[in-house]
C-alpha cells in the first residue's frame, strides 16, 4: 500500500517531466526519437544556432523530414535560433524563425531580445523558449523575458544549486529546464569571450565555441598537444583521457604549477539527482551533446529514459556505468547542482 | 600569477593560422599511437605482400558503393569535398588516401610519399575506423579515451565525421546491395566475420593485459621505489641546507 501511494504521488509529482535531446543530423534525430526522447532540439546549417559546426544541422527540408518522423512518434521539434545577431544584421535570424515557424516546429529557442521580439510579433502563436544563452538566472530576469515575449519555458545556467531552481520555480510562471548530461560550461553562458579572444569566433555570434578551424592536436612522442590558435592549451600524456579544446578546459600554469584553473575535462551527469530536480519542479531535462554522434544520442537518451520512467515508477535509478565511455575527459561531475566544492 | 599559454614553448611557431591557408605536415602521428593486440593486427601480416594492382578494385567498388548509396554524404562535407585525408588503420600494414569528391570520389593506398598529399589524418584500429564509419561509437568518446588520433586540418575532420555519421552507412550492406541472389548469405557471412573479429579483438586485449601484468607490476614497483628515494635525498639535501645555515661562519 505505501509502494502503491508512493507511486502515486512520484506520478503526480513528475508526470509531466520530458526529456529533450540533441540532434545534429537526422540521423541522431531518428536515434533520439527512437531511443525515447519526448522532444528533440536542432539547429539549421549556419551561424543563427550555437553549434555552427562543419557538416553539422539541418537544411529547412531536412527539418521538414525530422517533423514528420517525430511527430507521427509523438516527439516534439524545437529549433534553437539561440546566437544574437551583429548589429543591423538580423536577417539570417528572422529568416530561420520564418521557416521554423512555417514548418511548424513545437517551439524555438532563442536568447537575443530582439529576435525574440521579432518572433513574438510575427509569429504570436509560436511557441518560445529562452535559451541557456541568454543566461537568465535570476526570477526578475525570467518574469521580464514572460511578460516582454511571452517566453514559455528558460533553460536554466548551469550555475544553479537544486535549491536554487526549487526556489526559482516558486516565484516564475514559466517552465524550467536543466541540463542533465554532457558537455559542461563552466562560464557565464551567452557572455564568455574565452573563444573570441583567441579566435574571434565565439558561440555567441558565429556558434562556435573554440572553431576546429583554429584546433590543432600535435603528437609529441608519447604526448599530445593540443592548441587553439597559436595558445597551447592542454598536453596529455598517453594514459590522459583527452577533453574539448576550450580555454576553459585549457590547462594553465599559475604560480609555477600546470593545472585545470577552470574546469577539468568533465561530463555532466544528474542521474544521481534526477529525483531531487523533479522535486525541484523542473520541467524538462536537457542532454547538451548536438555536435555528438549517433551512437552517443542513442545511449545517452536511452540511459535517461529508463531512468526517467524508474523515478516514475518510484523505482531506483538503475546502474549505467556505460555512460562514463562517452563522458569527456571520461570522468563526470553533478556541477554546480551540489557544488561538492563548497 | 597565471602565465596563459606557457606550457611549451609553441606560442611563437604560428604556422598553422588557417586563416593564412596554411596546413600542418602529417604523418608524424603513426608512431605514437600503439597498434592494438588484434586479429587485423595477426590478419595485416597476410595483407602487407598483397600487390597494390589487387587492392584497388576493391576500394573502387567499396567506394563507388558508399557513394552511390549516401549521395547526402557529399553535401554535409561541402567546401571540404576536394580535402585529401589520409585514413590510417594502425593495426594493417597500409593506409588510404580518401578524397571524397561528390563527382569522382577516390580511395586509394598510400605509399609512404603520398602521405605528403594528405591534409588531415585520422588514425585507430581498423574496427575503431569501421565502428566510426557506421556510426556504432562515438567519434568524441573515441576521442576522449585516445583510441583515436587526429592530425592536420581538424575542420575537414570534424566536417568528414559529420558527413559520416549523418548517413546510417553499413558498409557490408552497401556494397552487397546489388550482389543479386548472392547477397543474403555473403552479408550474414561478413556480418559474422565482423562480430568474430570483434570479440577476438576483446579476448586477445584481455589476453595481452594478462600477459603483461607481471611485467606492469614490477615497472610500478620499481617506479615506487624511485620515488620514494627521490623523496629521501630531497629530504636530506634541505636537511643539509638548515644544517648548513645554523652553522656559525667563521670570519678571520
Amino acid at each position: 500500500m505505501a509502494t502503491t501511494d508512493a507511486k502515486a504521488e512520484s506520478e503526480a509529482i513528475l508526470g509531466d517531466l520530458e526529456l529533450i535531446c540533441p540532434a545534429g543530423t537526422p540521423a541522431a534525430l531518428r536515434a533520439a526519437v527512437d531511443a525515447g526522447a519526448e522532444a528533440v532540439y536542432l539547429g539549421f546549417r549556419d551561424e543563427t544556432n550555437a553549434r555552427n559546426f562543419p557538416g553539422l544541422n539541418f537544411s529547412p527540408e531536412e527539418l521538414a523530414d525530422g517533423l514528420e518522423y517525430a511527430h507521427a512518434r509523438d516527439c516534439m521539434v524545437f529549433v534553437a535560433i539561440n546566437t544574437f545577431p551583429r548589429a543591423g544584421a538580423p536577417e539570417a535570424w528572422h529568416r530561420a524563425i520564418d521557416c521554423a515557424a512555417d514548418l511548424g516546429v513545437d517551439a524555438v529557442i532563442l536568447a537575443d531580445i530582439g529576435i525574440l521580439d521579432y518572433a513574438a510579433r510575427q509569429h504570436p502563436d509560436l511557441r518560445l523558449h529562452l535559451s541557456v544563452q541568454a543566461s537568465a538566472s535570476n526570477a526578475e530576469a525570467i518574469r521580464f523575458y514572460h511578460e516582454a515575449f511571452g517566453v514559455r519555458r528558460v533553460v536554466l545556467p548551469r550555475v544553479l544549486t537544486v535549491e536554487d531552481i526549487a526556489e526559482l520555480n516558486s516565484q516564475i510562471p514559466v517552465e524550467t529546464e536543466v541540463f542533465a548530461f554532457g558537455g559542461m560550461c563552466p562560464m557565464a553562458e551567452g557572455r564568455c569571450l574565452l573563444s573570441s579572444y583567441v579566435t574571434g569566433k565565439s558561440p555567441n555570434i558565429t556558434g562556435v565555441c573554440s572553431p576546429a578551424s583554429h584546433v590543432r592536436y600535435e603528437e609529441r612522442g608519447s604526448e599530445m598537444v593540443s592548441r587553439l590558435g597559436d595558445f597551447t592549451i592542454n598536453i596529455f600524456q598517453q594514459s590522459d583521457a583527452a577533453g574539448y579544446p576550450t580555454l576553459c578546459k585549457g590547462r594553465f600554469v599559475a604560480d609555477g604549477r600546470a593545472s585545470y584553473l577552470f574546469e577539468a575535462p568533465t561530463s555532466l551527469n544528474v542521474l544521481p539527482l534526477l529525483p531531487e530536480l523533479m522535486a525541484a519542479g523542473v520541467s524538462a531535462l536537457k542532454i547538451e551533446g548536438r555536435q555528438r554522434g549517433r551512437a552517443y544520442t542513442a545511449q545517452v537518451v536511452a540511459a535517461f529514459r529508463a531512468a526517467i520512467d524508474a523515478c516514475r515508477l518510484g523505482e531506483p535509478i538503475p546502474e549505467m556505468p556505460q555512460l562514463a565511455d562517452v563522458t569527456e575527459g571520461q570522468r563526470e561531475t553533478s556541477g554546480a547542482y551540489r557544488r561538492a566544492w563548497r | 600569477m597565471l602565465v596563459l599559454a606557457a606550457m611549451t614553448d609553441l606560442t611563437s611557431d604560428s604556422q598553422d593560422n588557417p586563416e593564412q591557408g596554411e596546413r600542418s605536415a602529417i604523418g608524424v602521428g603513426r608512431a605514437s599511437m600503439v597498434p592494438p593486440f588484434s586479429p587485423v593486427l595477426l590478419g595485416g601480416l597476410l595483407l602487407a605482400p598483397v600487390p597494390d594492382l589487387l587492392l584497388r578494385p576493391l576500394l573502387r567498388a567499396v567506394m563507388a558503393a558508399v557513394a552511390k548509396q549516401h549521395p547526402g554524404m557529399f553535401e554535409r562535407l561541402g567546401s571540404y569535398a576536394d580535402t585529401v585525408f589520409l585514413i590510417d588503420p594502425v593495426d594493417l600494414p597500409i593506409r588510404f588516401l580518401l578524397q571524397a569528391d561528390a563527382e569522382r570520389p577516390k580511395l586509394t593506398i598510400a605509399r609512404e610519399a603520398d602521405t605528403a598529399r594528405a591534409t588531415a589524418a585520422i588514425r585507430g584500429s581498423l574496427l575503431a575506423l569501421i565502428d566510426l564509419l557506421e556510426g556504432r561509437v562515438d567519434g568524441d568518446a573515441l576521442f576522449f579515451s585516445r583510441r583515436l588520433l587526429i592530425e592536420g586540418d581538424t575542420e575537414a575532420v570534424v566536417a568528414l565525421r559529420n558527413a559520416v555519421d549523418g548517413e546510417e552507412i553499413n558498409i557490408i550492406d552497401d556494397i552487397l546491395v546489388r550482389a543479386g541472389p548472392l547477397a543474403r548469405p555473403a552479408r550474414r557471412a561478413g556480418k559474422q566475420l565482423l562480430r568474430l573479429a570483434r570479440r577476438a579483438e576483446a579476448d586477445m586485449a584481455m589476453l595481452q593485459d594478462a600477459l603483461l601484468q607481471p611485467a606492469m607490476e614490477r615497472i610500478e614497483a620499481q617506479a615506487a621505489a624511485v620515488d620514494h628515494l627521490r623523496q629521501s635525498m630531497a629530504r636530506a639535501g634541505s636537511s643539509r641546507r638548515r644544517r648548513a645555515a645554523k652553522t656559525p661562519v667563521v670570519q678571520e
